[in-house]
Formats: C-alpha cells, sequence, structure tokens
C-alpha cells in the first residue's frame, strides 16, 4: 500500500491513449445516423431470426417430452375410476389425441403461430385465458421486486465498492454472498414464522383476503421480500466488482487531476460505467425472478402463473404447461431483446459497431 | 518450519552430509496455492463446516438410528432427548435430516462432477478446435441462458421420473454449458498461447496438446466455477423437492421442506433445520470457491 498516487499517476501517464478512450465513453457523442442505425436494424433482425429458432426449438423439446410422458392422461382426468372404450374414444376425439403425434405437433404449431395456445385439457379452457387471468398476479410480484433489487443492488454495490477493503464492505459483501446462498423459498418460510404466525403482523398465504378482488398490500411485502433478496445478492455482487474496476480505470485519474470531487467524479464518470454491464445482468435478473416466481408462489399460495405451472404439471396439463412456457419465453427473447436495444444505446462505443454483449452467468 | 529445515544443512557444516540430503527434497512452496488457499481465515472457517456436515450426513444415520422408525411421540419440539425435536408421525428429525443430507450432498456434487466431465470434454475440444461443434456449443449455451433451468428441470423430472439418477441427470443437462463456455473460453486463450504453438512446431498431436497443454492450463477458473456448480446443483434440487418433484424414498433437505410446510404454524423446527442445513451448506462451498478464485487469481479483485 505504498505510493498508491505515485503507482496511478505512473499508470495514467503510461496509458494516455486509453484516457482519450475513456473520456470519449463518458461524453455524450452525438448519435450518428446512417450506417450505425442501419447496422443496429440489420443487428436486430438477427438476434429476432434467432429468437424465433430457438422459440420453435423450445416447443420442439418440450412436445417431445410430454409426448414421452408416462401415464394416461384420460385416468388423470376422470379419476381412478374404469371408462369404457366408447368413452376413451370419444374424449381421444375431443382434444384431437386420435391422430399420430407429429400431425398433433404440426397443428399445434400453426395454432400458436396465429396465437391459439389451444385449451386446457379436461376443463376445455382456452390456455391465453388462464395464462391471461394469473400473468397479471405474477407481474404484480416480479416487477417490483426487479425493480427494488436493481435499485438496493447499484446502492449497495457502489457503497461497496467506494469502501472496499473495510468493514462497511465486509460487511455488505459477506451478506452478499449470505444472501446469494439461502434458498430463498425457505427464507419465506422463515418470514412466514417470524412475522406471520409468530408475530402476527402480515397475513401467510394469498393475495387478499378471501373473497376480496384484486391485491393487498401487506399480503405483498413477504413475497416481495423472498423474491427481492436473492436477486439483490446477486447484483450487487457484480455491480460492487464493475465498480471496482470501473474506479480503477485511467479516466477516474483524469478526473481526479483535473480537479473533480471524489463523489462528483463518482457520480459524473464511474457509476455510469459501471452500469454499462448491469445492463445485461439485469435482463438476465428479470428471467431469474420470473423463474423464481414458481417457488415463491408455492411458498405463499400466491395466485400466479407458478401455481397454475405446478398444477398444470400435476395434471399432465400438455397444453397448458407448453402455454406457459411459450409466455415465459417470449417474455424473457423480449426482455433480451429490449436488453441489447437498451445497451446498444446506453454504451457510446456500440453505436457504431454493435455486436452482441457476452452475456454473464450468476 | 521450512525457514528451519532449509537452513540445517548449512548450519550443520557436515560436508559428508550435505550431497545426499539435497536431492532428497524440494524446499517447500510456501506461495503454493493450495498452501495460500488454507492459509484463508474464510477457507479454515467453512472447510470444517463443510467436512462435518458431509462426515455427519454419511456417518450420522448409523448412530441416531431408524429414520424411519415412528415410535417417538409426534411433534416433540428440540430437546434433550431430541436434538432436532420430532415430526407428524412421530420420527426423530436429527435422523432424518441426516438422511436429507446425503441426498442433497450427493446430488451436488455428482451434478457438479458430470458437469465437470462433460464441459471439459465438449468445451475443449469447441474451443480448441472451433468450427461446427464450437457453433453448436455456443447455440445449446445460449438456449440453456434463455430457459430457466429450474422449468425445464420441473417439466423433465415430472415426465421422465424423479429418481435420485433421474433428478441428477437432468440437473446436469441444464447446468453443463455454464461450466462448458469456462472450459470453452480458456482452450480459446491458451490456444493462442506461445507454448502450445511450440508444441504444434514440434508436431505434437493436437489432442495431445489438448489433454496435456490446454486443458491443465484451463483449470483453474474451471475448478471455480464447478465449485459453485455444487452450491447451485443442491439449491437447484432442493427447490425441486419442495416442489414436490423429488425421489420419495430418500427425502432430501427440500423435500423435508416440503413435507414440513404444513405444520409450519405449530412445528417451526421441521422447517427451520432442512433449511438452515442447505443454507449453511452452500454458503461454506460458495466461500470456498471465492477464496479459490483469489488464490488462484490473485491479481483480480485485489485493492490496487
Amino acid at each position: 500500500m505504498h505510493g498508491p498516487v505515485a503507482t496511478e499517476v505512473g499508470r495514467a501517464a503510461g496509458h494516455s491513449k486509453e484516457i482519450s478512450h475513456a473520456a470519449h465513453a463518458c461524453s455524450t457523442v452525438e448519435p450518428e445516423r446512417g450506417r450505425p442505425m442501419k447496422a443496429m436494424a440489420v443487428h436486430l433482425g438477427k438476434v429476432l431470426f434467432s429468437s424465433v429458432i430457438l422459440l420453435v426449438v423450445v416447443i420442439t423439446i418440450l412436445f417431445l417430452l410430454l409426448e414421452l410422458a408416462p401415464g394416461d392422461p384420460i385416468q388423470t382426468l376422470v379419476g381412478d375410476v374404469p371408462i369404457s372404450d366408447a368413452l376413451r374414444e370419444q374424449i381421444y376425439a375431443t382434444f384431437g389425441l386420435d391422430k399420430p403425434a407429429w400431425e398433433r405437433y404440426l397443428i399445434y404449431m400453426g395454432n400458436v403461430l396465429t396465437g391459439n395456445l389451444g385449451v386446457s385439457f379436461g376443463t376445455e379452457v382456452p390456455v391465453s385465458q388462464l395464462i391471461g387471468e394469473r400473468i397479471g398476479n405474477t407481474l404484480a410480484l416480479a416487477i417490483p421486486s426487479f425493480i427494488l433489487s436493481t435499485i438496493g443492488a447499484v446502492v449497495i454495490g457502489s457503497i461497496a465498492a467506494k469502501t472496499r477493503k473495510r468493514w462497511l464492505d465486509t460487511l455488505l459483501s459477506g451478506s452478499a454472498v449470505a444472501l446469494f446462498s439461502l434458498p430463498n423459498f425457505w427464507l419465506g418460510l422463515m418470514l412466514i414464522i417470524l412475522f406471520s404466525i409468530t408475530l402476527g403482523w402480515l397475513p401467510t398465504q394469498g393475495k387478499a383476503p378471501y373473497g376480496v378482488e384484486g391485491i393487498e398490500v401487506q399480503y405483498m411485502i413477504l413475497p416481495l421480500i423472498t423474491m427481492a433478496t436473492s436477486e439483490l445478492a446477486f447484483k450487487a455482487r457484480i455491480m460492487r466488482a464493475s465498480m471496482i474496476e470501473s474506479l480503477g480505470q485511467d479516466f477516474m485519474d483524469t478526473a481526479r487531476s483535473k480537479g473533480m470531487a471524489d463523489r462528483a467524479a463518482l457520480w459524473r464518470h464511474a457509476l455510469p460505467n459501471a452500469l454499462l454491464p448491469m445492463v445485461t445482468v439485469a435482463g438476465l435478473s428479470l428471467s431469474h425472478v420470473l423463474a423464481g416466481s414458481v417457488l415463491v408462489e408455492r411458498v405463499f399460495g400466491w395466485p400466479g402463473m407458478g401455481l397454475l405451472f405446478i398444477g398444470a404439471i400435476e395434471r399432465q396439463d400438455t397444453f397448458l404447461v407448453l402455454g406457459i412456457v411459450i409466455v415465459l419465453t417470449v417474455t424473457i427473447l423480449i426482455v433480451n431483446l429490449v436488453t441489447d436495444i437498451v445497451y446498444g444505446l446506453v454504451d457510446p462505443r456500440l453505436r457504431s459497431r454493435v455486436t452482441r454483449p457476452v452475456r454473464s452467468e450468476p | 518450519m521450512s525457514v528451519q529445515q532449509l537452513s540445517r544443512p548449512a548450519s550443520d557444516a557436515a560436508p559428508e552430509a550435505a550431497p545426499p540430503r539435497r536431492p532428497a527434497r524440494r524446499p517447500r512452496n510456501p506461495d503454493a496455492i493450495w498452501r495460500v488457499y488454507f492459509r484463508k481465515p474464510l477457507v479454515r472457517i467453512a472447510l470444517p463446516i463443510l467436512v462435518v456436515i458431509v462426515l455427519a450426513s454419511v456417518i450420522g444415520p448409523m448412530l441416531t438410528g431408524d429414520p424411519f422408525a415412528t415410535n417417538h411421540p409426534t411433534f416433540v419440539p428440540p430437546n434433550a432427548e431430541y436434538p432436532l425435536g420430532t415430526d407428524n408421525l412421530g420420527r426423530d428429525y436429527l435422523g432424518r435430516v441426516l438422511m436429507g443430507g446425503q441426498v442433497s450432498l450427493l446430488v451436488g456434487f455428482s451434478v457438479a462432477f458430470l458437469c465437470l466431465t462433460v464441459a471439459l470434454v465438449v468445451g475443449g475440444l469447441a474451443g480448441f478446435y472451433g468450427g461446427v461443434l464450437d457453433t453448436v456449443l455456443v447455440k445449446i449455451s445460449e438456449f440453456f441462458q434463455v430457459i430457466p433451468g429450474i422449468v425445464l428441470a420441473l417439466v423433465a423430472a415430472a415426465i421422465l421420473g424423479s429418481n435420485l439418477a433421474m433428478i441428477v441427470i437432468i440437473l446436469s443437462v441444464t447446468m453443463w454449458p455454464g461450466v462448458a463456455r469456462i472450459v470453452r473460453a480458456e482452450a480459446m486463450r491458451i490456444s493462442q498461447l506461445g507454448y502450445v504453438e511450440s508444441q504444434r512446431a514440434a508436431g505434437f498431436l493436437s489432442l495431445r496438446i489438448l489433454w496435456s497443454d490446454v486443458l491443465p492450463n484451463a483449470m483453474p477458473p474451471v475448478l471455480v466455477a464447478t465449485t459453485m456448480t455444487v452450491a447451485r446443483a443442491i439449491l437447484a434440487e432442493s427447490g425441486l423437492s419442495f416442489l414436490g418433484i423429488g425421489d420419495a424414498n430418500r427425502p432430501s433437505w427440500g423435500a423435508l421442506l416440503n413435507q414440513a410446510q404444513p405444520y409450519i404454524s405449530t412445528a417451526w423446527w421441521l422447517a427451520l433445520f432442512p433449511g438452515l442445513c442447505i443454507f449453511i451448506v452452500v454458503l461454506a462451498i460458495n466461500l470456498l470457491g471465492d477464496a479459490l478464485n483469489d488464490a488462484l487469481n490473485p491479481s483480480i479483485g485485489r485493492v490496487k
């Protein structure tokens, strides 16, 4: 730790090229028209195309898996009673099960292309209607917890990076690792035991009292905390690393050498640069939140898509399972596309030559 | 200690003893990676905890009696006789939690092992040779990035059956691309380096270069990723079995939590202990992985 200033100045002098590069990254560049926009459009077209391919692959794989499923869906439907062959034929015909698998696959793909996700097995309620009833509830949890955890992660990560290797950073980073290691459905159970059962402050299950329409806020608190914590930890860790890297860049030395206050340099230069990788991470995190809602909704009896999904799997409700996965996949693909666009917009370096950012895994 | 051993031949000043001594043992390197690793305070805490839990899970059920015996009173809170209480059927919960540990840990380690094996083969070949295999690997890992693993695993486990082996396979299928991507990136980087080039010039078979130089040198980040995979697999398995998808005959920690949920308002200990075990084990593994990362790449994450 001897003479950090001297080494930093030395480094800054040695990398004058990078300083200009960094200054370029920080200043607002006029968005060029013409070629870059076209490059962006071509890039988005490619991404869109590969998204569609991916969706088809997902549907195909799941369709095959569900074809392989052992057990008789009819017996699941009518319960454990013997049924006559005639009735069986009739049910088969009703749901189109008498056709060979490939024919049903083609019919289904055709339907999906026209936006028809089929009907739920047994009840004959359209899948899109079932999903439509539930998706609002899932988003009512997922979006606030995504926003809260992102803001929290940026703040906590920045503080930890700024106070690195001191007790506050140790505390924050340590808590992040701990929260990251928590099975978050268990955290939900513990929160129920503590706040609902022992203290009696908050309700345990559902989204509102029985018979009440809509969502009540006190029912949302525990599920929100449960959902947000692991994502908060995941993003805070990345934010901290990104911020440390950003603080160590030469443009920070430049900012200091031109007499900028530490705090101002942090806000003006370090934070925007540190936020760049967070765009990609946020996209990834949103898909974590959506997938994780299966567990959280199970813990809190929250009537969203996750509960619908578990029920559909248990009942072997093929079209409902497929429908939910399709909706989820399309949502995630859209999120990825938006992430790509936002990344291209916020990073001036990428406005000229658009490349697909590398996504990082947790 | 090492200093004493090194300085002894000189201080003895016995010329006839010196020649046989010198080649006998290489001087200890105090900066060897594993030594740096075991010196870290976090490792010294996390490793014993992990070892104790693993040993307790493996040996424990033999000492605590039959975890399936229902001859105890029901719903006894933790006390001296039953350290973790008893469950709704009057089974000793300590035995059941330790049994659950066997399953969870087995799944975690075997998934990580499978992922490592597949990732080294596929990632190594893809990164070193490029070409079609590389394109396919990139596409597969993009696929698994888009589809959340838990969704795929839920459907697959519900359909293909949920015995232990199947769960391990399904989790490995959803998790290996994460490790393989790191192997691929490292193999790509290393295959450009001078020592690989000089081996090519020396006429070695490319597979031999891959085996003897590329893969060993790719190991550091891959090992860290594999360690993290153990933790992620344990978490994923607990999530699946919490949703009721797991081996019914061998309840893991997640399955115990699933069974505990209906009694949560009366028997808090049923929900507390299995989750606490998951938390401690996953935390210990994550800390060990972080420390491994620090030991292997001392420059990363260090304050300048």
